[in-house]
């Protein structure tokens, strides 16, 4: 038997609930199989890319031991790479204290309106979009599950807007982090959006592609479930926030739909 | 200028005769049995023969006594096996004009592809493998003639396993073609989910076909499960096959190294290296079509004795990207065989002095409608030049699938302008399984009969039987009214053309 030879280059990035992993591939003279992917010695994936995300890490940042093994055309199997220690990202909803939510932030979007899968409703239910306000809108009948985009004809082919409007004692004295967790997104067409707050265009915030079932399919959690969860979390300058009511935009003028898992704004500790 | 074949290129890259010998023949001191028994039921993926020239064919087998083994190879232990294999004249191989011994290796799991020559033209002959004790059943196939005055051949396409019975295979196996010609979706690389796409019925796979294939084992296990089939292990064993490949053999609707999915392409290279590997592993191609890296050599010509030339496309592997416009689309630079394809079909079209030119490839060319970009409605200043080198040899009989439906219709030099000359006919075959039991006809028939050089539209599965002779083609298009419950249903013939050579046209029968 002859070894593959292992592959070389690992290094990884950590995100909320997912590791992802590149390497340089070995080269065309060996026909690969696929590459193993270990953390901390156990077996987590097969890919014949040189690239392999780990996912469903949870919202605690845990640090793991990552190693590829090649495995070529006969299915002889390398000795193990070089070792590469990567850390997921702690979510903001776990190291943070919420300041206004809405949904809660655990794989599902069944509490918002429309869902499961009520999109072709949206036009009539949301003929001028979304515009909640925490702490008197009520998520079941006021915040749509999808929010869609100009490429959606069910939609109108054309740009949509949720306003999101919360109330704020006082300036944070530091600066506000958002989370915006995604149940699933379009699988090619997740694209972007446009977020402001309080007049103030902060950026774009790009999302990444789905499976494209979260427009029917309202639960991410289940063994086999489809869905392709997602999660987006960034500060917010505290000069952006003022007292009294705030308002949150997020305007999609890119792609097609997303599926809310949950939104939320979130203080330091 | 034909490409250079992989021999050449494996000889100027100095590889050595004992590797490229690999699944093909053995060093003369190969010894004939096997180091160790072998499981029986070897033979579980059955044989076939493909790529016939007059003077013989490959012959394939793979062994594989539990063919689903989810490692992909087949339950053989990992080391080399010997395979022995004779041919011929009758079948019960009392006249055996060829005996040969081919190492089937872990490197291809273990599948084997002997190419035999120096056999007569125009012949039929029947072939059997040996390993250890087991015989394999014995399969029939025919050398291409050296003259040839008559020339008969199926064509099928589009096998989704999952969706039914093929019943398409076991006709096709019963009337004994001189060749088959399968133009691409072999297999397709979907999950498989009960209760979702699996309409065949009386059947249940295992969670390791529940998912999209990715990796080398998975393609190879795919082979494996839709050649569990009898009727396509049969249709195999009844011909030699042409095969020519279309995107569910990797991705669907992928084109060069752009998957549709998002998968960046230096990422996506890895992918069709392993599934191109796997189409060669599995299907009786010849060892010029053995991937190197990401790149495998499908294109290729055979001459049927001086009745037709042969002519097989391969329209995924070079295509440019779906237009961003119109202006792109109408680029006289646009492309979906990549320019040196074109050159080669251009010059294998003007140097045809054969009354027919056989052209097969994985999509539809026709002219249907501009959002067809898929097909060659993406590609209008390709199949312009490709209609001119049409137009300047023989008839053309243009073979395509990829639609789940039969279409017939007639090569336009124009399609734009009616009273521009006929240079062929195109022959579109439905699906062998794909979309199920199907119907006569559905909400897309009238983009295609819209147009006044379109003759056919059947939604229903089946393949086409066509008869070549010097003066006139037959093309019978042959259905079958279910395909989920079980694999007997009888088949019904929707349609039959005649064309003569010359002054091609299409006259229902």
């Amino acid at each position: 038997m002859n070894r593959p030879p292992a592959i070389t280059g690992l290094g990884g990035a950590g995100s909320i609930g997912t590791v992802t992993l590149d390497w340089k591939p070995v080269s065309w003279a060996t026909v690969v199989d696929h590459y193993a992917v270990y953390a901390d010695g156990t077996l987590i994936g097969k890919t014949v890319y040189p690239h392999f995300v780990h996912r469903g890490l949870g919202f605690t940042g845990v640090t793991r031991s990552y190693r590829v093994v090649t495995v070529d055309a006969a299915g002889n199997r390398s000795q193990p790479s070089s070792a590469a220690a990567v850390t997921n990202q702690t979510s903001v909803t776990v190291s943070g204290v919420a300041v206004a939510t809405v949904g809660t932030f655990d794989g599902k979007g069944s509490e918002l309106a429309l869902s499961p899968k009520g999109y072709a409703d949206y036009p009539a239910r949301f003929p001028s979009d979304v515009d909640y306000t925490f702490g008197t809108s009520n998520p079941s009948t006021d915040w749509s599950y999808l929010l869609p985009g100009p490429a959606d004809k069910w939609a109108g082919s054309k740009n949509h807007r949720a306003t999101f409007r919360f109330g704020l004692a006082a300036v944070p004295e530091q600066d506000l982090d958002l989370a915006l967790w995604l149940i699933d997104s379009h699988a090619s067409l997740a694209a972007s959006a446009v977020l402001t707050v309080n007049g103030t265009e902060v950026g774009r915030l790009t999302f990444a592609n789905g499976a494209t079932k979260g427009s029917t399919i309202a639960d991410s959690t289940y063994p086999g479930s489809p869905l392709k969860p997602s999660y987006l979390e960034r500060p917010l300058p505290k000069t952006l926030f003022r007292p009294g009511e705030n308002v949150l935009e997020l305007f999609k003028d890119q792609g097609s739909w997303i599926a809310y898992d949950a939104l939320g704004l979130f203080a330091r500790r | 200028m034909p490409p250079p074949s992989r021999r050449t290129f494996l000889q100027l890259t100095g590889l050595s005769a004992a590797s490229v010998a690999i699944g093909v023949t053995a060093p003369a001191s190969a010894d004939a049995t096997p180091p160790r028994p072998i499981p029986d039921g070897a033979f579980a993926l059955g044989v076939a023969s493909g790529d016939p020239r007059p003077d013989g064919f490959v012959l394939w087998t793979r062994l594989a006594p539990t063919p689903l083994a989810t490692d992909g190879h087949g339950g053989i232990p990992t080391h080399p096996v010997p395979v022995q294999y004779e041919v011929a004249e009758g079948s019960g191989f009392k006249q055996v004009v060829r005996r040969g011994l081919a190492i089937a290796t872990p490197e291809l799991a273990h599948a084997v592809h002997p190419e035999v020559r120096g056999l007569r033209p125009g012949r039929e002959y029947f072939y059997r493998f040996r390993v250890g004790t087991q015989l394999s059943p014995i399969g029939r196939t025919k050398t291409l003639p050296a003259t040839g005055d008559r020339f008969t051949f199926a064509t099928a396409s589009c096998q989704a396993w999952y969706h039914g019975y093929f019943p398409a295979h076991r006709d096709i196996a019963r009337r004994t073609p001189d060749a088959v010609f399968f133009l691409g979706d072999y297999i397709y690389e979907y999950g498989i989910v009960a209760g979702d796409n699996l309409w065949r019925q009386g059947v249940t796979v295992g969670p390791e076909h529940t998912v999209e294939i990715e990796t080398l084992e998975q393609y190879r296990l795919r082979y494996s499960l839709f050649k569990t089939d009898p009727d396509l292990q049969a249709a195999h064993a009844a011909a030699p096959w042409f095969l020519v490949w279309d995107d569910h053999e990797v991705q669907n609707n992928y084109g060069a190294d752009n998957s549709l999915y998002g998968i960046p392409p230096e990422l996506f290279v890895h992918r069709r290296a392993v599934a191109y590997r796997a189409f060669y592993e599995n299907l009786p191609v010849a060892l010029d079509s053995l991937p190197q890296g990401p790149d495998g050599q499908l294109y290729r010509r055979y001459d049927v004795g001086s009745l037709a030339r042969v002519l097989l496309l391969d329209t995924r592997q070079y295509r440019d990207p779906l237009p961003v416009n119109e202006a792109d689309r109408v680029s006289e630079q646009r492309t979906i065989m990549g320019h040196e394809q074109e050159s080669w079909l251009y010059d294998g079209l003007r140097h045809s002095s054969a009354p027919w030119n056989i052209v097969a490839g994985g999509v539809v060319l026709t002219a249907i409608t501009d959002d067809r970009t898929e097909q060659w409605d993406g590609y209008p200043a390709n199949r312009r030049r490709v209609l001119e080198a049409m137009g300047q040899a023989g008839t053309a009989v243009m073979l395509t699938g990829d639609i789940h439906r039969h279409v017939a219709s007639e090569l336009k030099l124009d399609f734009a302008d009616p009273t521009s000359r006929t240079v062929g006919v195109e022959l579109v075959c439905s699906s062998v399984g794909s979309n199920g039991d199907g119907t006569d006809t559905d909400q897309y028939a009238k983009d295609w009969l819209q147009h006044p050089y379109v003759k056919l539209y059947n939604a229903r599965r089946g393949y086409v039987h066509t008869t070549l002779t010097r003066s006139e083609l037959t093309a019978e298009f042959v259905t079958f009214p279910y395909i989920h419950a079980d694999a007997n249903a009888e088949p019904r013939v929707v349609a039959t053309f005649r064309s003569p050579v010359r002054d091609p046209r299409l006259e229902a029968l």
